[in-house]
């Protein structure tokens, strides 16, 4: 049998999942000491994975290159989903947020608002389910310099602390929802492996159980 | 100003060769199935009204259709769908026939999907509706249909059973909103436990809750149907378990046991389902197959109200499947060359070799070793020249 093959989010979600890996006793030090091979071995070789860019984890997997991933809800969410989203790994946890200049009330007058986002889809989806029509300008960068700069009324964007807001001079008016990592599976493979699937999520569950 | 002109719009592609003839393979096969089963192919209109893709219960997402208009301003759509317009055919122009009615098709259908998401905005679909037949003969008949389609172009296939009303009936006993059944509806259809649990946790314990609960993880063999029967003390969702139960041993007996699952989890896919839904996987390929189901409701929202079951399959996923050796041309390819004065004799002699059922290409070329060097690069088989007389030539 082929080894189930999981795409890992790179950066950010990497260390954790990892470290989640390993508590399940699967060896992964050739996550750990990448050098150049793209495809690695983890565990007795029932597993590869995979690392990719948060959005590219996605694609792989809704296209059934991949069987599983690790991915942040953020991405999920902004991405949309024809895949299975079976288990909440607990790790990296923030939130979306739509955050405005500090004192501003964004729902109040009947103007036209201006927001600008990293994650135009959640912004637009959020602002649909207001029933309020919103302009959305998509920023690549550091958002919370639309409003300073007098493009936007406000932001849609991911939210840990609330400390880049507040040097900023901007502050959180709703909490849009929860973010964390999740393992998210192809539906053709779930279907097909769903023993070895089963087996892999369950045993994440219970390490993720044991540690809280 | 840029052209487009050397290109085809994004979600399209041309066909060559080995992938045509792989597709002609499996269309031929699977007409062949169909028919001889009594099926009767039918083919509809390439542009039709936008009403018949939004009816109540059966729409279509508006963004996912092609639009254009007529020349009176009233809104086409290109097909994205054979089931609606063979509705539309059989409510209109077959009522006065005996049923059921046996129909297959082999069509095209088009979506309007987001850039760069490897689109295939252009499918061929190839699949049967059965009308006018409810209960479990015709679901039977339907997917023994399927089955054989499915074998007839690999072995490798699991088809996954389910039944369109378990989850509504189990959701409908639960006091919620239709904006939250909504929402549970779309975490039951990621097999989304955890945000499950979460909606449903407000709604404190009880055995309708716990049922719902278990429901993404309905699935597998024959087992989920055991474990589904704790869930099933009303009326409805017992009788959709006990009627799946039975269409599963039939397809046990008619041994498909190995190459069967079963999903309970399965929330509508699509909102005309009424009874029993399936589809077919194969390895290497992230999507089903193959999709179908019943819907008896669809006819009644074309003024004609019968039972209705069918299925379609994606005839490109189908012919991936297929050997290389069966893509591949097999015959050997004979050129005549006709010397000047003796063009009319040279294609005497390909119609008299293509009449025999060989191939043989006429030389378009002026001088012999212009037709060898393109016999070399065509691997050609033989190379004849016919001048007073006919002679094989080296080449």
């Amino acid at each position: 049998m082929k080894p189930l093959r999981i795409a890992l989010t790179k950066g950010r979600l990497e260390k954790a999942t990892v470290e989640l890996l390993e508590r399940i006793g699967l060896d992964c030090s050739s996550l750990r000491e990448k050098g150049r091979r793209l495809i690695l071995p983890v565990g007795d070789g029932s597993l590869e994975a995979v690392l990719a860019k948060a959005p590219d984890v996605i694609t792989y997997v809704e296209h059934g290159v991949c069987d599983l991933g690790v991915v942040g809800k953020d991405t999920i969410m902004e991405q949309g989903s024809r895949f299975f989203e079976i288990l909440d790994l607990g790790f990296g946890r923030c939130g979306f947020a739509l955050a405005v200049p500090k004192g501003v009330n964004f729902f109040e007058g009947y103007e036209g608002k201006t927001v600008a986002s990293k994650y135009p889809n959640v912004s637009r989806r959020f602002f649909e389910s207001r029933q309020m029509d919103v302009r959305i300008i998509k920023i690549e960068g550091s958002v919370e310099l639309a409003p300073l700069l007098g493009l936007a009324d406000g932001i849609v964007d991911i939210v840990e602390t609330g400390a880049t807001l507040k040097e900023n001079g901007l502050e959180i008016a709703e909490r849009i929802s929860d973010i964390s990592a999740r393992l998210i599976v192809n539906s053709a493979s779930m279907k097909l492996r769903k023993d070895e699937i089963e087996a892999l999520a369950g045993s994440l569950e219970q390490a993720i159980r044991e540690k809280v | 100003m840029k052209t487009y002109s050397n290109l085809t719009p994004e979600g399209t592609r041309d066909i060559l060769f080995e992938q045509c003839r792989a597709q002609r393979k499996v269309q031929s096969r699977l007409s062949q199935v169909f028919s001889l089963r009594g099926y009767q192919e039918v083919m509809t209109p390439g542009l039709e009204y936008y009403d018949v893709f939004r009816l109540p219960g059966a729409a279509i997402p508006q963004q996912e259709m092609y639009k254009t208009t007529d020349n009176h301003g009233r809104l086409l759509v290109f097909r994205p769908d054979s089931t609606l317009p063979i509705a539309r055919m059989a409510a209109s122009r077959l009522q006065g026939r005996p049923k059921p009615l046996r129909l297959y098709y082999h069509q095209n259908v088009y979506r309007n999907r987001p850039d760069f998401s490897g689109r295939n905005d252009e499918a061929v679909q190839m699949g049967i509706e059965l009308l006018g037949a409810g209960g479990l003969r015709a679901d039977l008949e339907a997917i023994t249909l399927a089955v054989s389609a499915m074998a007839s172009c690999t072995q490798e296939f699991r088809l996954e059973l389910g039944h369109a009303r378990f989850s509504s009936a189990l959701l409908n006993r639960l006091p919620l909103s239709s904006q939250q059944k909504e929402e549970i509806r779309a975490t039951i259809e990621a097999k989304n436990y955890a945000a499950l649990s979460e909606l449903l946790d407000p709604l404190g314990d009880s055995p309708e809750v716990e049922a719902v609960k278990r429901l993404p993880r309905l699935f597998g063999g024959e087992e989920a149907l055991e474990e589904a029967e704790a869930f099933c003390t009303d009326e409805e969702t017992s009788q959709v378990l006990q009627y799946l139960k039975r269409l599963y041993g039939a397809l046990r007996q008619l041994g498909l046991g190995e190459k069967l699952m079963v999903d309970l989890g399965l929330v509508q896919r699509n909102d005309y389902y009424t009874g029993i839904v399936f589809s077919a996987y194969v390895h290497n390929r992230g999507d089903a197959v193959l999709l179908g189901g019943r819907y008896d409701s669809l006819y009644g929202l074309f003024q004609c109200p019968m039972p209705a079951v069918g299925f379609g399959a994606d005839l490109e996923a189908l012919a991936a499947l297929l050997p290389e050796e069966v893509k591949k041309q097999q015959v050997s390819l004979t050129v005549v060359h006709g010397e000047p004065g003796f063009e009319p004799e040279a294609q005497r002699l390909v119609s008299h070799l293509t009449d025999e059922g060989q191939m043989c290409e006429a030389s378009l070329f002026d001088t012999l070793e212009e037709v060898k060097s393109y016999a070399r690069a065509v691997k050609a088989e033989k190379l004849l020249a016919v001048g007073e007389e006919v002679r094989e030539v080296e080449f």
